[in-house]
């Protein structure tokens, strides 16, 4: 770390590469943290979790009883030992609250005054975060089990909506339409992702074993479907011709940059597709449990260098190498199955919900200060200055960790 | 100046390490070029040759290279290149989809020859084996690939499929088989079951690697206990957790 320190100040390095390698380390050293807790609100199990893009303040989660719930995950009171408070709840008590489980939420990506989630209940509301009132609700015919705004769009604000029905429905925030329909799957459409480089694309998996990349402004079907095999013939059985999984295929992840997708099925496999050819890289991880009947979902690092997959595996979470394969730790403390994990990238930091109830943060560990440090003048003075770093000073990344001072 | 230019992914030795230079439990090597090749040559030699009267070639599981190897995926990419290079070439074993027998390919053409002796479908298979491509990277054929490239008869194809060596797949298309491998698939799975049947009957559903292998088998078990041992770590049948007496076998409920 000291060498990656000495480079950057001689201008030997790239800025970047300081960041990287700091980031890298701060992931390989998550754990959960006594001092961090978020608020335990929901009564049932955790189905999904969004932060929002912007700040990375806020924190959405939506549960199996319909309840919605808002976290403020900043720490501004000085304290180390911090709880993620909930700052408003869309609470059964609410008239506008989903009837059955919500399975999706996800902030609108250019500001958090207006959020979508969508539910069991064949509804997909847009709620207004002010009122906590929908301005408007999508009705459908089958449960929805995923749905996605795109993160990067400016010239279109569809939500992909991934339904019981084969067919996918794109609706328009903006005029409130639903014509646009993507035909092509032959099963229930068990999840939806728009590709974080490009505004057009998106992809889809379902439980007839198939995932398909799509650009909407295409008439025709979609681009291509992911071919586990590659196109040779010779690997499957032939009534297994494009499949991606052996099984359903429940949970789809791009990554940061948009490069590569990540896709998992009931195969108990996770394989990683180049986005752009739809080629199998063939990263082999080996067994990755998966046992949802529902979507599943899972997240990629960003701002690492080698970047690092987690995905939920029955009641702990599994950290994957993504390029490489290896499992580098499982991280465990749910005590029942987790549903869902999402990455700060920010402050390299993960958060997961499951079925029992809890949202888990899992924090780098900060690094424990040198014993000479500690024995020199003014151990208040230390303090303070830790205190003063959580205060006012929390900027993004690497200087976040504990004690003020590198040699 | 030089200065060599590391991967960051080096400095943090992403798989973490306990106590720097002691891996307890550990079979394989950490460092070092992985020898695929020689960990192929010692799976092979755990293979019970005398249990088929030397009519088999010795027949590996790819998974079990796994239970050796930490990296899967540069394990697949070395097996690629084996295969490439003609040396090697894989079998789809037809109980599982992901299970595939390894054999080295000159063992499998001299065992195949030796074992087609006397038979009125040796010529036949003997043209077959020629004609296959050297560096055989496929694992079945199709219909019009039999007539049009190997130009062989509808007869003759029937005769490959009786003498073993081709196996029906669906409707016009075959995979490459060993002949007379449906004992080996037998004495396999009956195996496999009762290995994994003595670990899950353990107290607790775990044991100690070393103490397994010490055991003795029932009748059900023909092959040497360490193949199977390798095949349900690879296989992910079982967990294998380091402790500090050595490599502790778990039962994975599936």
């Amino acid at each position: 770390m000291l060498g990656f320190l000495t480079a950057r100040q001689a201008g030997l390095d790239d800025p970047l590469r300081l960041r990287r390698a700091e980031s890298t380390r701060r992931v390989l050293s998550l754990k959960l943290n006594p001092d961090r807790d978020v608020d335990r609100i929901h009564g049932n199990g955790i189905n999904t979790i969004d932060i929002e893009a912007i700040e990375g303040r806020y924190m959405l989660s939506g549960g199996a009883d319909g309840v919605i719930v808002v976290y403020d995950l900043e720490n501004y009171s000085g304290q180390l030992q911090y709880t993620c408070k909930a700052v408003c709840t869309v609470g059964r008590s609410s008239k506008y609250v989903h009837k059955f489980s919500v399975e999706t939420v996800q902030w609108y990506p250019y500001d958090t005054g207006m959020f979508v989630s969508s539910s069991f209940d064949k509804t997909m509301k847009v709620w207004d975060t002010e009122t906590l009132k929908p301005a408007e609700v999508f009705q459908f015919e089958g449960n929805v089990y995923s749905h996605h705004l795109s993160p990067i769009a400016r010239k279109h604000s569809l939500i992909a909506v991934g339904t019981k029905e084969p067919k996918i429905q794109l609706c328009d925030l903006k005029s409130g339409s639903r014509i646009h329909v993507l035909q092509g799957h032959r099963a229930e459409v068990l999840s939806v992702r728009w590709s974080p480089r490009y505004e057009h694309i998106l992809a889809t998996a379902s439980a007839d074993s198939k995932v398909k990349v799509w650009d909407v402004r295409r008439a025709s079907g979609c681009l291509f479907t992911l071919d586990q095999h590659n196109g040779d013939k010779s690997k499957a059985s032939s009534e297994a011709v494009n499949t991606a999984h052996d099984g359903r295929v429940n949970g789809l992840c791009f990554t940061g940059d948009g490069l590569y997708l990540l896709t998992t099925g009931t195969d108990d496999r996770m394989r990683l597709w180049n986005s752009a050819t739809g080629e199998n890289t063939l990263v082999n991880y080996g067994k990755v449990c998966n046992e949802s009947r529902k979507r599943l979902q899972f997240t990629v690092s960003r701002g690492c260098s080698p970047e690092f997959v987690f995905v939920p595996c029955g009641s702990s979470v599994a950290v994957y190498g993504l390029h490489t394969g290896e499992l580098v730790t499982m991280l465990r403390g749910h005590y029942n199955n987790v549903d869902c994990c999402e990455f700060h990238p920010d402050y390299q930091e993960l958060y997961s919900g499951g079925k029992d109830c809890n949202i888990l943060a899992w924090v780098p560990v900060i690094r424990a200060s040198d014993v000479e440090e500690e024995t020199k003048s003014a151990n208040q003075l230390q303090v303070s200055r830790e205190i003063g770093y959580w205060q006012f000073d929390r900027p993004k990344g690497f200087l976040a960790s504990g004690s003020g001072s590198e040699t | 100046m030089n200065r060599k230019r590391a991967l960051i992914s080096d400095t943090f030795k992403v798989k973490k390490r306990r106590n720097g230079t002691q891996k307890f439990g550990a079979v394989s090597d950490g460092d070092g070029p992985t020898d695929i090749r020689a960990t192929l040559e010692y799976l092979m030699t755990l293979f019970p040759r005398k249990l088929f009267n030397d009519t088999l070639p010795q027949i590996v599981l790819k998974h079990q290279l796994y239970s050796i190897h930490n990296d899967k995926t540069l394990v697949d990419k070395e097996l690629n290149k084996l295969r490439e290079q003609g040396e090697l070439l894989m079998f789809q074993l037809g109980f599982d989809a992901d299970t595939f027998g390894l054999v080295f390919a000159s063992d499998y053409k001299a065992k195949v020859l030796a074992g087609e002796e006397g038979r009125a479908t040796r010529a036949t298979v003997e043209k077959f084996l020629q004609k296959l491509p050297s560096p055989c990277t496929d694992l079945s054929f199709t219909k019009d690939k039999m007539l049009r490239e190997f130009l062989f008869t509808d007869s003759e194809i029937t005769q490959l499929v009786k003498s073993g060596v081709l196996t029906v797949r669906d409707a016009g298309s075959w995979w490459l088989s060993i002949p007379n491998s449906g004992k080996f698939t037998k004495y396999f799975i009956q195996g496999r079951k009762a290995v994994l049947g003595m670990v899950k009957k353990s107290k607790y559903s775990e044991v100690l690697k070393a103490q397994l292998e010490e055991r003795r088998t029932t009748s059900h078990v023909k092959f040497h206990i360490k193949y199977h041992i390798h095949d349900i770590v690879g296989a992910e049948l079982v967990e294998s957790i380091p402790t500090t007496s050595g490599i502790l076998l778990r039962f994975v409920e599936p």
